[in-house]
């Protein structure tokens, strides 16, 4: 009973932050000053016509000529009634338009988070069983360098190397080949590689970490002794202990499966994903759909934080909510 | 490879539709943000898999999709609604417009002539074969007449048609600003009356390429002034409507990715009396934009053939004109490259003599700038109009910067008695001022843009070394340029003499930015070399851009009226030779170079050439 009241106070507590967040966006956008606007204006002036004019149609284009509460209650009334209107900047309903780029950013980050995850636990545990050997040398190497590299560079470079040079993949993102197969495996491999070892060294560092913490405790020791094999030790003996730590990353990483859309490498593949879609949201002011990708990350968020804690008493019970 | 069978995309070199047009002779819009030329086209192919089909003798050529690449994406298929270059070239691949401008700066009629006998009125002839898509039938004066008389000129703008402005002009019987007449005269044509004889007329953006919407369609959303409905309308924004009026039949456009458009086999072209290569056009079976933000991944598609064309960089030039599958298009543009001095109060006053500004003009090296900054790729500039211009004159412009008139010792000894009379005096070397103080100035440049960054240090450094002015170059986004040293306005509580807009808040000694400065690269100034009167705020102390505060000694505008008037041509050039002299003898700001546009085009592409504005006849293109 505890458990539940705590997680409906949690619920309550994220719709209210997630009240907050959206009418600070709003706020901001509605005080920013929209580039747009100043170069219509510039350029109405610059051909002899008139920079009022020019700005009068862009407000009546965005529907910026009407008083603030109109706009604002109208925004907000919008994001609860689930009809989160019309993005300006694309000419699309914003529902359309979140729901054409999460496939997108889902191909590349669902495999994205999958690797990064099972090879950063498994590279993290090995080094922590073979400390200060050459492998754990080379397995820290890796794990800094891929996350020491930018990653725009990362990728321009291997967009250069293997697929102008080399011609081993596409230069140019296909959208319309289908999302599950071989076609949009082969295109998404370069950016797959940029951000696997772009985030892998967080996966493999801490775990490591944490690992170390029980590779030479007493109960390890015993099932070493009593015969247990190296895999059956690390799996069961080194890694559910250090799991409830680890969960604090973990969670956020599988969360990335959604909010992990890359910008700079949607940029450089020409991904049309979350990432891409979000920032020309925001730089073009389009109030409606930066609403919109604000409300689906701040959900994901919120809710991200509740799973993680309500993990932590799934994996170890001795956790309890009730007096919180 | 991995585009065989598949659709090629590629992008814009072509793209002179309309708005791009407007962009690139300042239709629309006038000066372009430093930074914003740059962008382009991109493409090119390799020779793929998918272009197996060949034309012969202007054949089409089967199987082919022409991709180009594009740094940016439309906002929007609904014309109604837009102001960006990329939109209108989505759009105008579908719809042809009224006209075009041949290079020669010639009308080529598409869905309509124009004619006048005066200068003033002028008819508009329609096309007898042009056809709606849908259920709308023949496309007629009825259908533009009302398209301009209740969304162009609507007042309130309901629609928020960018272009509104156009439409409206000063009638000189009432003093006021008023929308232009405009009266059908028979079913397929109509005449616009202009207050005032205008010979440019058909050269400005009002009606080249200018498209339409079938009334019908217009009627769901006039009476009530529904601009929500209009902006939102399905057929619009899917360019249901296109009927047999372009080249092209929208197919799909994946926002953020690509834009597709498959051959029109209606094309009203077929039917008309035109060239022969006109009647068999289009010549590829799709035509795809591809967007490509990043410029790494535009050159890399372009180099290995995954688009046939693509804009490029003066400093990547060179490599691609190595290439054998690419053949590098150098074509002139008309904005000028041009140095800003502020002459309001927060600014440096002696800008205001123009005897300084000259002596400057003697600083900088306008050679170097081109062959060293710009590669080759571009022309010194002199004054507000392109030499290639035919308003250009060479009798009457001024030259600076280049061969004698340009050197240290020139610029110190004109700029020594240009401030003869005022505190700052030469000490050795350096210019100081009254308290012994060297004079030091700031020179503006955008953000992330290297070319632009590269020029305003090699200005920095010849001022600084010719004229002995400290300069501290300085980067800055191009939107805090233009919200903190672009917009000028009085103090608070302070009321102005007279004001000239948001850019131009009044007095230059009253009137000024937010934050101060003395020079700056950031903007590009469109010279409008078919409509050459479109400049001509620029150069009038009340002109709605004069954001510098320059007052001209001369009556600049008094010149630009005259000959915006005057239908004979010879004597129009004799005025406009005449302006364009006494601007570059007045230096309002130092003109630096008119850089060209660089595409790059799969060598099979045929159809482009390397004049200004070639791509109005994009329809023609084909492989070869």
């Amino acid at each position: 009973m505890s458990m539940r009241w705590y997680v409906v106070r949690r619920v309550l507590w994220a719709v209210v932050a997630t009240y907050l967040i959206l009418s600070v966006t709003w706020g901001l956008l509605a005080l920013t000053p929209n580039p747009a606007a100043e170069q219509l204006q510039f350029r109405a002036a610059a051909s002899g016509g008139s920079a009022e004019a020019a700005r009068e149609a862009f407000e009546a284009r965005r529907g910026l000529d009407r008083p603030l509460w109109d706009r604002y209650s109208d925004y907000m009334v919008n994001m609860v009634t689930l009809n989160w209107g019309w993005s300006d900047s694309r000419s699309q309903p914003v529902m359309e338009a979140i729901a054409g780029a999460i496939p997108y950013t889902a191909v590349y980050s669902v495999p994205t988070t999958i690797l990064s995850v099972l090879l950063g636990l498994s590279i993290g545990l090995y080094s922590a069983t073979h400390q200060y050997t050459r492998t754990d040398y080379a397995a820290t190497f890796f794990a800094f360098f891929g996350y020491a590299i930018p990653n725009f560079w990362f990728a321009i470079v291997l967009l250069l190397v293997f697929s102008v040079q080399l011609g081993w993949f596409p230069v140019v993102f296909d959208p319309d080949v289908p999302l599950v197969g071989f076609a949009m495996a082969h295109q998404l491999v370069l950016p797959v590689v940029v951000l696997v070892t772009g985030t892998i060294a967080g996966v493999m560092r801490y775990s490591r970490a944490e690992a170390l913490e029980y590779v030479q405790a007493e109960f390890v020791k015993t099932a070493k002794a009593k015969g247990a094999g190296e895999f059956r030790i690390l799996t069961r003996h080194v890694l559910r202990p250090a799991a409830v730590p680890l969960m604090t990353i973990l969670i956020g990483d599988i969360l990335g499966i959604f909010l992990a859309a890359s910008y700079l490498v949607e940029v450089v593949f020409g991904i049309p994903g979350l990432g891409q879609l979000s920032y020309n949201a925001i730089l073009a002011q389009d109030t409606a759909l930066v609403l919109g990708t604000t409300l689906i990350f701040t959900f994901v968020a919120v809710i991200g934080n509740l799973i993680q804690d309500i993990a932590y008493t799934i994996l170890d019970p001795r956790i309890d909510y009730g007096d919180r | 490879m991995w585009l065989a069978n598949t659709r090629r995309r590629a992008s814009s070199g072509e793209t002179s539709r309309r708005r791009d047009l407007l962009r690139l002779l300042g239709a629309a819009g006038v000066a372009g943000l430093a930074g914003c030329s740059g962008d382009g086209g991109a493409g090119t192919g390799t020779g793929t898999g998918a272009e197996t089909g060949t034309s012969a003798g202007g054949g089409r050529s089967d199987q082919v999709t022409y991709t180009s690449a594009s740094s940016v994406d439309a906002q929007s298929l609904n014309w109604l609604t837009t102001a960006d270059s990329t939109s209108g070239a989505f759009v105008t691949a579908t719809l042809d417009g009224a006209w075009a401008i041949k290079p020669g700066q010639e009308i080529f009629p598409l869905w309509a002539d124009v004619s006048t006998d005066d200068g003033r009125v002028y008819e508009i002839e329609l096309r007898d074969n042009l056809r709606w898509g849908g259920d709308y039938g023949q496309q007629t004066a009825e259908d533009w007449v009302y398209m301009i008389r209740n969304v162009f000129q609507a007042e309130p703008n309901w629609s928020g048609y960018p272009n509104a402005g156009d439409w409206f002009r000063q009638n000189p019987d009432s003093g006021q600003r008023e929308p232009i007449p405009v009266e059908k005269t028979g079913t397929y044509t109509f005449e616009i009356q202009l207050f005032d004889v205008d010979p440019s007329f058909p050269f400005k953006p009002v009606m080249w390429r200018q498209q339409c919407i079938p009334r019908a369609l217009l009627e769901q959303y006039v009476p009530e002034k529904d601009g929500e409905g209009l902006r939102q309308d399905e057929e619009l924004n899917t360019l249901a409507y296109t009927g047999n009026l372009g080249p092209y039949t929208f197919e799909e456009w994946d926002r953020t990715s690509q834009y597709v458009v498959t051959r029109n086999d209606d094309y009203y072209l077929h039917d008309a009396d035109v060239p022969d290569r006109f009647t068999n056009a289009p010549y590829f079976e799709e035509k795809a934009f591809q967007i490509l933000k990043e410029e790494s991944a535009r050159l890399g598609a372009l180099r290995a053939g995954d688009v046939h064309s693509a804009g490029i960089p003066p400093d990547k030039a060179s490599q691609f004109e190595t290439l054998e599958s690419v053949s590098v298009n150098v074509t002139p543009q008309p904005y000028a490259r041009i140095l800003v001095y502020n002459m309001r109060a927060n600014g440096w006053e002696p800008f205001r003599a123009k005897a300084v500004r000259q002596a400057l003009a003697f600083a900088v090296n306008k050679r170097a700038i081109v062959e060293n900054v710009l590669r080759g790729y571009a022309e010194v500039a002199q004054t507000m109009q392109p030499r290639w211009s035919k308003w250009y004159d060479d009798s009457t412009v001024v030259e600076y910067g280049v061969g004698d008139r340009y050197g240290s010792e020139t610029t110190r000894s004109r700029l020594a008695d240009a401030l003869s009379e005022t505190e700052y005096a030469y000490d050795g070397d350096a210019l100081v001022d009254g308290s012994g103080e060297q004079v030091t100035l700031t020179l503006y440049f955008d953000q992330g843009q290297p070319t632009e960054q590269t020029i305003g240090e090699f200005v920095a450094q010849e001022i600084q070394q010719n004229a002995g002015i400290a300069v501290e170059p300085k980067s800055i986004s191009t939107s805090t340029f233009q919200d903190k040293f672009v917009k000028t306005s009085p103090p608070q509580g302070v009321e102005p003499e007279w004001s000239a807009g948001v850019f131009n808040g009044g007095p230059r000694d009253v009137a000024t930015s937010a934050e101060p400065w003395d020079m700056s690269i950031n903007l590009q100034f469109n010279t409008y070399p078919f409509t050459p009167a479109s400049s001509k705020g620029f150069f009038e102390k009340q002109g709605g851009i004069n954001f510098y505060g320059y007052y001209p000694e001369a009556d600049i505008a008094g010149l630009y009226e005259q000959a915006s008037q005057t239908t004979d041509e010879a004597r129009r050039q004799e005025l406009f030779g005449e302006a364009f002299g006494l601007i570059s003898e007045e230096q309002p700001f130092g003109f630096l170079a008119m850089p060209s546009s660089i595409s790059g085009y799969d060598e099979r592409v045929v159809g482009y050439d390397e004049e200004f504005n070639t791509g109005w006849d994009s329809q023609t293109w084909r492989f070869r």
